[in-house]
């Protein structure tokens, strides 16, 4: 089976659309995953809007992930769980779309996406845009078969210095072939960006988790990521120096800075805070 | 005719325009000094101007257009009179040193391609940037 339009897309169908502006849409995560990251709950309503950023600009152009000045992240997604998306546009224009966005999941919110900003690049690159348009019709009318997407492999990150509760380097290589490139993209594979911050996030909760003296036992989690910059595509092979530093915390929160590298080129930047929480 | 932008205009927006480029750039706001280039003395890429131009329009409400620094560096001239073939006429590059007044005149190369006008690109231009899409949702 091809892995275009299933292994790494998490629309279902759009439900509610006005060109442009603002859509709703679901996506059913297949009950058969292990499990599904917050990472791909923010990837699915980004792809909403770059359906209707597409739909937009009649196709000739498509959003990639560049920035995103803040997720807000509020429960985790099992699967199995319907995923209720909506998006409204700021703009959108052949150079670039701005948008913010949420997920639900039974009528409460799980993630919130607030200005966000994808440049536009030549859809000729990535994929057809003929099958794009046609996919676009579907997801508007009738919808996909729900259950195409069967997860996505770890990619193991392997520690390389670390100073507890200070800071962590790893590296990460991006496998050379994976399911997931068959569909981001066809024409262009590309380690999709969410990839690389659900394994920056497992690095930052690591060093969080280690900075005992700080959470003294009780859980800690995700709450926010801020800043999120991807500088250029992360191409299958690429071997990725991941860095997290942590910053005295205060209170509850502990705010983690994360990059990474390909060589000398830094090729993304975010900013994650954790929270520390005896409830959990 | 490039229109007038005085020294306390430009004054009284930038220590806004700093500190949401230091933002995008991930840098301390003292590092955004008036007339460093962004390219060559902060590493911007292409990235961070699109970065940096979404911050500003959020920080003071206004729209900008992608390439409306180049769009107010041409000014009245057609587009056929500010660059032919993606570099600029003569008149054109005239033109972009009048707007660009802040840059030192040995920045500016001969033949000046449109594709590294960017490179002359300091916070001052962002500042000019901001208070003619001011003066444009006033007018509007």
């Amino acid at each position: 089976m091809s892995g275009h339009f299933a292994a790494f897309s998490f629309v279902d169908r759009i439900t509610a659309y006005a060109p442009g502006q603002h859509a709703h849409g679901v996506f059913d995560v297949p009950k058969t995953i292990a499990a599904f990251p917050s990472c791909f709950v923010a990837e699915a309503v980004g792809q909403l809007a770059a359906w209707v950023a597409m739909a937009h600009v009649g196709f000739r152009v498509r959003p990639v992930a560049a920035l995103a000045v803040e997720t807000r992240f509020l429960q985790d997604v099992i699967p199995g769980s319907a995923l209720e998306l909506a998006v409204a546009l700021d703009s959108c224009d052949d150079a670039a779309v701005a948008y913010s966005g949420h997920a639900c999941v039974n009528g409460s919110t799980v993630i919130e996406l607030q200005d966000c900003l994808g440049p536009m690049l030549d859809i000729e690159q990535f994929d057809a845009p003929e099958v794009m348009r046609d996919r676009f019709e579907l997801l508007c009318g009738a919808g996909a078969t729900p259950g195409r997407f069967q997860g996505v492999a770890t990619t193991q990150l392997v520690v390389t210095a670390e100073a507890p509760g200070q800071s962590l380097r790893a590296t990460l290589r991006v496998p050379n072939e994976a399911p997931f490139f068959a569909d981001h993209f066809p024409r262009r594979p590309v380690y999709p960006a969410t990839l690389l911050l659900d394994r920056q996030i497992e690095l930052a909760l690591r060093l969080a988790g280690a900075a005992s003296d700080w959470h003294a036992g009780e859980s800690i989690a995700l709450v926010r990521m801020t800043n999120v910059k991807m500088r250029a595509f992360i191409e299958p092979g690429d071997e990725l120096e991941l860095a997290a530093d942590m910053a005295p915390p205060i209170g509850e929160t502990a705010t983690i800075a994360l990059s990474a590298r390909t060589g000398k080129r830094q090729v993304a930047t975010a900013q994650v805070e954790i929270e520390r929480r005896q409830d959990r | 005719m490039q229109p007038t932008i005085t020294k306390e205009e430009i004054m009284q927006v930038y220590p806004k325009v700093a500190a949401t480029m230091a933002d995008a750039l991930g840098c301390d706001v003292e590092d955004i000094v008036l007339d460093v280039s962004l390219i060559e003395g902060l590493d911007a890429e292409s990235i961070d101007f699109l970065d940096m131009v979404f911050r500003l329009e959020r920080a003071f409400k206004i729209k900008i257009p992608r390439g409306k620094i180049i769009d107010n560096a041409r000014g009245d001239l057609t587009e056929a009179e500010f660059e032919q073939k993606g570099v600029l006429t003569p008149v054109g590059l005239a033109q972009l040193k009048a707007y660009l007044s802040e840059v030192p005149a040995e920045r500016f190369r001969e033949p000046m391609k449109v594709a590294d006008i960017a490179r002359l690109f300091t916070p001052e231009t962002f500042c000019k940037l901001v208070i003619m899409a001011q003066r444009e949702t006033k007018t509007a």
